[in-house]
């Protein structure tokens, strides 16, 4: 019975998918959906909760799953996070999908199933279970990108994603083949004990492919073509579900590879290892998205090359944990959660400005929206603040916990150039405002009107009040996220 | 280091090295035709007269029934293994599988449902 | 009996034959089979491992020989019919809409 208890938030969202899908064919009306697909996400991240507080390490038969489901704290924190970022995005698809009348209820069993998918990828120790719960997560996005049916761009955005997003697990899956030849193992502390005592070129030529496939699913420099494409192309909640979910899947499966396959101090160094890799990546990244992002001139296409950007700098405490494994750990956790209710609430912001089939989708769209929709464009600027790292912010904690941590490791240079990049990012964050509050929109020029909908709504107010909790007092949460980051130093 | 591995690495670095080599070399040297014929392009250049793309389209319901059809082909491969041992597993195998072939079945109504095996 | 370093060759092989495929061919069903060799090399490489593992353990009286290796190619199987399906699909939507298989004819997003 214990073990049901200790797997619970993977069961909640399981049977929940399932039952939601023979819902979503049996029932006659199709209403309701997105709130059954929120409800049974936030009942997930509430049990998750409850399994914190309870303590899951007085279950100790969850550690009979392992190495296939490593049912610790870090997957807990990860179980939370991914929920509570699949449901915004199930409560934006409710308001969503109605006003641009491609309302069918697929969407959202696909959110759940993918939400899923992440969280067995966040929870997996072995890489079997793992390449499942990336699969299953991958599958789901990749058919949601594709939604919009009798969209060109659509299709496109869609095509991109899923070439090259199987490309990056067919060279993931080599990597850990190779990596299974030189250790003969496929569960992470395997590979990793073997790893430690003998370097063989085969092991090297599989680390690097691992890296490689996991460097394309969080969309790094330059592994990075096919997001904006997709973001673009993707109905706006399966792009805050692919900005959120899978982003941080894809984080947890990064760590966990860095912290458990490859954490011996002979893969942590610099000379030998694999920060000079990763910190060459979070500089790739964070410069070049913040380059281009500034040079968008579709608000949706520049908040994808933010969340590339963003990847950037959670990269940079990536690399931190070379040095201090929980300390950084926690921050990159901190970072993503940061990220997560800030980059859910601007595509929010940004599908509560279209309604009845038009959707707000550049600057022009938005000028003029603080005096004509105050509320809305309030909404807006708190979250963009908030990606920008402006106080009191969650945005601003997110940051500083990143930097603070490559201070501490010794990377001060990276650490400038993360300041450097975060004050470039402020540009075009501040554009959006400037357009919202200093410009009117031409004359005789079409203007999207804001939605009206309680599930958008709903979506903001949870968000903000996250965005604004972190922000005034970020330290319980930093707190849960050292707890969670502890397994690197086991 | 005389590792074995070693052999492996250098055919991986050569293998690519040769493959974008020929693509490359190709690129360089081929011949550019001076006129375009247009019996260059065709398939045959004497006898049958080729009708139509080659692209034609069969009917959507052969690609729903088919990838139906895969999916729940590949829950052999996993029953298949399971039947091998099954007899160690004892009865927490059978009920393992049980909970497996239910779940396909979930996804076998739903496909029932929606009409993806209806022949229109 | 042959040694694993063939299997490995002839799977690296694969790999390289998928990956090269799959950059250089711009119709999209052939970058689909592309990707598919790739997982076959894996998969081929998986079940290799396994058995020069299992023999050595065999030789050596080792406790506890494992067919992970086997079990993961499974797996791999499974996913890979999953993802072809998906694919396919999307490729069927892309095709009804713009009358093209072609990768490079994609072109309506851009900076």
């Amino acid at each position: 019975m214990n073990i049901a208890l200790a797997l619970s938030p993977l069961l909640v969202v399981a049977l929940g998918a399932l039952l939601l899908m023979l819902a979503e064919a049996f029932s006659p009306r199709q209403g309701g959906l997105a709130l059954g697909a929120a409800t049974v996400l936030f009942v997930g991240a509430a049990v998750a909760g409850g399994v914190w507080m309870y303590g899951i390490e007085r279950l100790p038969e969850a550690a009979s799953l392992a190495p296939w489901l490593l049912l610790d704290r870090f997957g807990l924190f990860f179980d939370m996070l991914l929920c509570l970022g699949g449901g915004l995005a199930a409560l934006l698809a409710g308001g969503y999908l109605v006003e641009h009348g491609i309302e069918r209820g697929e969407f959202y069993v696909l959110i759940l199933f993918a939400t899923l998918g992440a969280m067995i990828l966040a929870s997996s120790g072995d890489a079997v279970t793992l390449f499942l719960g990336l699969e299953t997560m991958s599958l789901g996005a990749y058919a949601m990108t594709a939604f919009r049916r009798a969209s060109p761009r659509a299709a496109e955005g869609a095509l991109k994603y899923f070439l090259l997003g199987s490309f990056a697990a067919a060279i993931l899956i080599y990597g850990f083949a190779l990596l299974y030849g030189a250790t003969g193992h496929t569960d992470l502390a395997g590979i990793g004990a073997t790893a430690a005592t003998a370097r063989t070129p085969l092991l090297v030529v599989g680390a690097v492919l691992v890296i490689v496939g996991v460097a394309f699913k969080v969309s790094a420099v330059p592994f990075h073509a096919w997001t904006p494409d997709a973001y673009e192309g993707a109905p706006t909640p399966a792009t805050t579900f692919m900005a959120v979910a899978v982003k941080a899947g894809a984080f947890a499966l990064l760590l966990r590879v860095l912290l458990i396959a490859l954490g011996d101090a002979s893969w942590t160094s610099w000379a030998a290892g694999w920060p000079p890799v990763v910190a060459t990546l979070a500089v790739l990244t964070m410069t070049v998205a913040n380059l281009i992002a500034g040079r968008q001139e579709s608000v949706k296409r520049m908040l994808a090359y933010s969340s590339i950007a963003h990847a950037g700098y959670a990269l940079v405490g990536v690399t931190a944990l070379m040095r201090d494994p929980t300390q950084a750990g926690a921050s990159v956790l901190f970072y993503l959660l940061s990220y997560t209710v800030s980059t859910a609430g601007a595509f929010g912001a940004l599908i509560l400005c279209g309604s009845h089939g038009r959707e707000a989708v550049s600057y022009e769209d938005l000028s003029g929206l603080g005096r004509r929709h105050p509320a809305a464009a309030l909404a807006f600027s708190l979250f963009l603040l908030s990606l920008a790292g402006i106080p009191p912010t969650a945005g601003f904690f997110g940051k500083w916990f990143v930097f603070k941590a490559a201070i501490d490791g010794g990377l001060y240079w990276l650490a400038i150039l993360g300041f450097v990049n975060s004050v470039i990012g402020a540009y075009y964050y501040l554009r959006v405002m400037v357009y919202m509050y200093m410009r009117e929109p031409a004359a005789g020029a079409p203007v999207a009107l804001p939605m009206r909908s309680g599930y958008v709504t709903a979506a903001l107010l949870v968000s903000a009040l996250f965005v604004l909790a972190l922000g005034l007092v970020p330290t319980r949460a930093i707190e849960v996220a050292v707890r969670a980051a502890t397994l690197g130093a086991g | 280091m005389q590792s074995p591995w070693l052999s492996v690495l250098s055919f991986l670095v050569v293998s690519t090295l040769v493959g974008l080599g020929m693509i490359g070399a190709g690129r360089v040297l081929r011949v550019r035709a001076r006129h375009d014929s247009p019996l260059k392009v065709r398939p045959y250049e004497c006898g049958e007269e080729p009708t139509g793309p080659a692209w034609m389209q069969f009917h959507p319901r052969y690609y729903l029934v088919a990838l139906v059809f895969v999916l729940f082909d590949v829950e052999a491969v996993f029953l298949l293994p399971w039947g091998v041992v099954q007899r160690e597993l004892g009865p927490a195998g059978v009920g393992a599988a049980l909970v497996f072939v239910a779940v396909l079945m979930l996804g076998w109504l739903y496909a029932v449902r929606k009409e993806a095996l209806k022949w229109q | 009996m042959i040694p694993v370093e063939h299997y490995v060759l002839l799977s690296s092989l694969l790999f390289v034959i998928g990956s090269v495929g799959f950059l250089v061919r711009r119709n999209v069903l052939v970058t689909l089979m592309s990707i598919e060799v790739m997982l076959n090399a894996a998969n081929l490489a998986l079940v290799a491992f396994n058995r020069s593992r299992l023999r050595h353990a065999v030789e050596q009286a080792a406790p506890g020989p494992s067919h992970t290796g086997q079990v993961f190619a499974f797996f791999v199987i499974a996913a890979e019919a999953a993802e072809v399906a998906v694919g396919l699909a999307i490729v069927l939507s892309l095709y009804r809409l713009r009358r093209t298989v072609r990768s490079d004819e994609a072109d309506l997003l851009k900076n």
